[in-house]
């Protein structure tokens, strides 16, 4: 086995390297996530001011969700659409970019357009990722290239996670000085996760 | 015996720190890869989740305390994460949550009588749980957890974020000590970089 040291060393290494900036955007949403008032004093939303536009000869299309698309070209926007709404005269949807979203009301009967834009910021960006593409909404989810990329991003990311972690377990294991601490290190770990797991079950 | 030196003490940090996450590492990666595959068959849970409903009565003067919600939820013996509270003047309803059981409490608070139903998931469903199970709420951000054991998950959630924050920035410390031997890390971390921000800053 310990011929392979140096090869997982090096694999190790560079994909460790490489989910690096996208462990810090999942750690970083987590406390966001998990200190939501906090996050929202230091960096409140900005709403903008409605923005209304006509858009003339207007035609829906086969479906809601090419509808939206289409009334996105047409405003000249772009991102992840996250649920539709409709009544007998409106046609509603929010669109996601992290850290982004516009509310669009468009009047199927007047074909204006209503656009609401909030900034939320950089930090709320990481929590949008790290809730995306998640569980909800399945059936909608990817409709935009970004979030089709994502979505196999972090299928990736997952992957690696798992390959780096598994690889710095064989690492550990050949540096003697370290094996005793580090049986300490993984049985200190075990100990708190059950504790934790029977005080939540 | 000579004090460690910062190399020393990064790499070490790094092993040992990075072997106490490694069990909850994998938690919430494979619990992560559940939640974005709602389709797997093999990890379905909401088909196989169990529910029951049953009358129950609580002693009236469990409906005058100033906190209802912890007498009646101690006369059922049930806890968890408490939700969704309704009161009028003729009913009182809540949601007590913990990861995998969902326990809804309705209540005809002038004669006591009530139901409780109860939905069970299945060790999936409890797993997904676990990763979102933090006691806060989209709608009400100013809420906090009112159940001691989310407050502690949710602080060992945070830990476990500042910890791999110090993995990778101590990794990135031992890939700097090393660039000799592993040149290729400057591309891989400009390349990781720049794929992250574009995720990030894309709009």
């Amino acid at each position: 086995m310990k011929k392979y040291y140096s090869l997982v060393r090096a694999l190790h290494l560079y994909f460790g390297l490489f989910i690096s900036p996208f462990v810090l955007i999942f750690s970083i949403s987590v406390l966001v996530l998990n200190h939501t008032a906090y996050f929202n004093r230091l960096r409140p939303g900005e709403d903008g001011q409605p923005i209304q536009k006509h858009l003339a000869g207007f035609q829906p299309q086969p479906s809601d969700s090419l509808t939206a698309k289409s009334i996105l070209r047409s405003l000249d926007l772009s991102g992840e659409i996250d649920w539709i709404s409709k009544t007998d005269t409106t046609f509603s949807f929010p669109v996601n970019k992290p850290g982004l979203i516009h509310w669009i009301s468009f009047n199927t009967k007047t074909g204006i357009a209503s656009v609401t834009r909030r900034d939320e910021g950089m930090l709320k960006g990481t929590t949008y990722l790290h809730m995306m593409p998640g569980q909800h909404n399945a059936r909608m989810r990817g409709n935009s290239v970004f979030m089709k990329a994502w979505r196999v991003a972090t299928d990736f990311f997952v992957y690696f996670v798992l390959f780096v972690s598994a690889s710095g377990v064989f690492l550990w294991y050949f540096l003697r000085p370290e094996r005793k601490l580090g049986i300490y290190s993984l049985g200190f770990g075990l100990a708190f996760l059950i504790v934790l797991l029977m005080l939540l079950f | 015996m000579q004090p460690p030196t910062f190399h020393t003490f990064t790499r070490r940090l790094h092993i040992h720190l990075g072997l106490f996450l490694l069990l909850f590492i994998w938690l919430f990666s494979l619990s992560g890869l559940l939640l974005n595959h709602g389709g797997w068959k093999f990890a379905s849970f909401w088909e196989q989740r169990q529910e029951s409903k049953i009358d129950i009565a609580v002693p009236l003067n469990a409906l005058t305390d100033p906190n209802p919600d912890a007498r009646i939820m101690e006369f059922l013996k049930i806890s968890g994460e408490v939700q969704q509270q309704k009161r009028t003047a003729e009913a009182l309803e809540f949601r007590v949550q913990s990861p995998g059981i969902v326990t809804d409490v309705s209540i005809d608070l002038t004669t006591g009588s009530g139901t409780k139903k109860v939905m069970k998931y299945n060790v999936w469903g409890k797993w997904r749980t676990l990763h979102t199970f933090n006691g806060m709420s989209k709608e009400n951000p100013s809420q906090s957890p009112n159940w001691l054991v989310t407050t502690i998950w949710r602080f060992t959630m945070d830990g476990i974020a500042v910890g791999l924050i110090i993995t990778c920035l101590s990794s990135w410390i031992m890939w700097y000590d090393v660039r000799k031997e592993y040149k290729l890390g400057y591309s891989i971390l400009a390349g990781s970089l720049g794929v992250a921000g574009y995720f990030l800053f894309w709009n």
